[in-house]
């Protein structure tokens, strides 16, 4: 097979060296600020304190009684006269189901988009894996 | 500093007293490579910084209960991958745009980064790497910059042989059909 001299050389060695530099001292401070991070972490971190069994009760007492203010005040706030003009337009709640359907819309066009991609490639992928397996040269797959 | 083998890290790791040894041999050890691998998903050297440093803190939290069933290397290599792969995604949503070009912005930004040293060439590689699709770019660095063998690429990211194979050389073909395009 005659070889492309056009064609661009990814052997070439200058290539394989990656392009990128750090900021002088950058690994040898590395440790010293990941040190410092974690001491930092670890003391702004609050410790978990045991909930005591007399405190339990409290607390389980006072959410009911919570519970109950707040349902018996929904209840005397819609049956009271004249509450219908504090409810949300319905006009406005129906535009906002159509703004949330278009995100979800969008969302699942995205995914649709990827997914299609993809299973070309894994069709694809799945071939040359299968040749791959059986040891066949790649050069000679991509022919 | 006389440094440690990955067994002594692991054992150190386990003894009370000792596991702040362990961890500062093993950053010792491993942070250059770990930064590399994770500055060319990431491109910009403050992001690769951020990553790496996630990287270190996860390890560090679960470095005791580490079971040597896969090498050390492998470990640090997958959390390194994973954290940089939802680095990016991140990225993607703080920018309130799913649609946004990530890798065109990266593409672009790096002919401005004061930590890029690169030539044309190299630039014009770097550029067509970031069309590939994240994982192909992945692939494509681990074996053509690290020389990393598929089977160890394999346990890194959780994906056969075969398919690291196909997927290396289909990175090379696009990446040679865009050099030729420029």
């Amino acid at each position: 097979m005659k070889k492309n001299h056009n064609k661009p050389d990814l052997q070439q060695e200058v290539l394989k060296n990656h392009p990128f530099g750090v900021p002088e001292g950058y690994f040898e401070s590395f440790s010293e600020r990941l040190q410092q991070r974690i001491r930092e972490e670890e003391s702004s971190s609050v410790p978990v304190r045991r909930i005591g069994k007399s405190t339990r009760w409290v607390a389980m007492a006072a959410a009911v009684l919570a519970a109950a203010l707040i349902t018996t005040s929904i209840i005397r706030f819609t049956s009271s006269p004249g509450s219908e003009g504090l409810y949300p337009d319905i006009a406005l709640l129906e535009q906002m189901q159509v703004l949330d359907d278009d995100r979800y819309l969008y969302e699942l066009l995205g995914e649709e988009e990827e997914v299609q991609l993809d299973e070309e490639e894994a069709f694809a992928s799945q071939a040359i894996e299968y040749l791959a397996i059986n040891d066949v040269e790649m050069d000679l797959i991509y022919e | 500093m006389q440094e440690w083998d990955d067994r002594e890290i692991i054992e150190g790791s386990k003894i009370q007293g000792k596991e702040e040894i362990a961890f500062n041999q093993l950053v010792f050890k491993y942070q250059e490579r770990l930064y590399w691998h994770v500055r060319k998903i990431v491109i910009d050297h403050d992001d690769a910084d951020d990553v790496l440093q996630n990287s270190m803190i996860k390890i560090w939290r679960s470095l005791s209960s580490f079971r040597s069933e896969s090498g050390l290397y492998t470990w640090l290599y997958r959390i390194a991958t994973n954290e940089a792969l939802s680095f990016l995604k991140q990225k993607k949503k703080k920018a309130f745009a799913p649609w946004i070009d990530l890798e065109g912005q990266m593409s672009e930004s790096l002919e401005a980064d004061p930590w890029f040293n690169g030539d044309e060439i190299q630039l014009k590689l770097q550029q067509a790497i970031l069309k590939l699709p994240e994982k192909q770019r992945i692939v494509f660095n681990m074996k053509y910059f690290d020389q990393v063998k598929y089977e160890e690429m394999s346990e890194i990211l959780g994906t056969s042989v075969g398919a690291l194979k196909a997927s290396y050389h289909h990175a090379v073909k696009k990446i040679e059909s865009i050099l030729r395009k420029d």
